[in-house]
């Protein structure tokens, strides 16, 4: 006497197609977040187009306003390079307020070291960035607006 | 013409004193969280505001916290992050600090010299005492300092899932280096 074929659930099938598909999906949410990279900032609408003595102002006139107002946000400035401090790998530009020696600095996106060589102090330029905000500094005793991912504008 | 004598020692010490204290706000401060499983929790700081007292022999450095640039998106926000860095509420880290043996070290002279360096770094509103040590090279009136040394995130307060599961070290690699004028 044979025995009654065992029939397959359907509900099993499924439930292990889901499952498989759950776990690819996850997987690939996973390896998007695991590989994105910012992109280039020269392709970034800017947030802010500000002067930057007007600027840097504004940090010195009201730190938390301004900062509220422009942290982790794209901003271009526009103005005249007051210095360029540079080292082995490193090219950062900066604008200094005369007055109270405050200033907003630039450190660039690798891509952009290159055009950033050719700035000189005195330069009147447009560089944009991701403001990453002003703090005071004790040893300086100035207000600094530090950005990364910089490039000429 | 006594008076004028004694303004002219006073800016003549002035700039004496002045002289002794070199800065940069262009030092980078480098943080490798990197483990076998995860490259990516690692960034670098170029504008790091560093000094040193060549007299005195006094260190510090001050770090905007939002300005460590890592590659990954995600990565950047986490670091960040109110259990993390909490850099809204605490936006820099700082390190003050001394050479504790300045006879190791002839700022007026070129030269490589390593020496002991002790301080005080303060990361998300904790202190904790650091020691190592520098290498200084002198070279016609400029100082490049190096210094490379591991923290404890626990000591901070800094705990979190991705710690315990090894995709983020428990005791990063901080490399300063500063090239002082």
């Amino acid at each position: 006497m044979s025995l009654p074929a065992k029939k397959s659930n359907p509900w099993r099938k499924r439930l292990l197609i889901g499952g498989l598909a759950l776990i690819i999906l996850c997987a690939g949410v996973y390896w998007y977040y695991a590989t994105e990279k910012y992109g280039d900032t020269k392709n970034v609408k800017a947030d802010f187009t500000v002067d930057a003595t007007t600027f840097i102002k504004e940090f010195i006139a009201d730190d938390s306003a301004a900062n509220k107002k422009y942290t982790d946000k794209i901003v271009t400035l526009t103005g005249t390079v007051s210095e360029i401090e540079a080292a082995d790998t490193t090219l950062n530009i900066k604008f200094i307020d005369s007055t109270t020696g405050s200033y907003a600095i630039f450190a660039f996106q690798q891509q952009h070291l290159a055009e950033a060589k050719s700035v000189k102090p005195g330069d009147r330029i447009s560089v944009k960035g991701s403001c990453s905000g002003g703090i005071y500094s004790e040893i300086l005793e100035a207000t600094s607006i530090s950005f990364k991912r910089s490039t000429l504008n | 013409m006594k008076k004028t004598v004694l303004f002219l020692s006073f800016l003549a010490l002035a700039g004496a004193v002045f002289a002794q204290k070199k800065t940069t706000t262009s030092a980078t401060v480098a943080f490798d969280a990197s483990t076998a499983i995860d490259a990516l929790p690692k960034a670098e700081n170029k504008t790091v505001i560093a000094a040193v007292d060549t007299k005195s022999g006094t260190v510090a450095f001050e770090a905007t916290v939002k300005n460590f640039a890592f590659t990954n998106p995600k990565i950047q926000e986490h670091f960040n992050a109110e259990n993390w860095l909490n850099s809204d509420a605490f936006p820099k880290f700082t390190f003050k600090g001394k050479v504790t043996d300045l006879t190791k070290v002839n700022f007026g002279k070129d030269g490589s010299y390593t020496v002991p360096v002790t301080g005080d770094l303060t990361i998300k509103g904790v202190t904790k005492e650091v020691s190592t040590p520098a290498t200084i090279v002198v070279k016609g009136g400029t100082i490049n300092a190096t210094a490379d040394f591991s923290i404890k995130l626990a000591d901070y307060g800094i705990t979190g899932v991705p710690i315990d599961a090894g995709k983020v070290a428990k005791e990063p690699k901080i490399t300063v280096s500063a090239e002082l004028k």
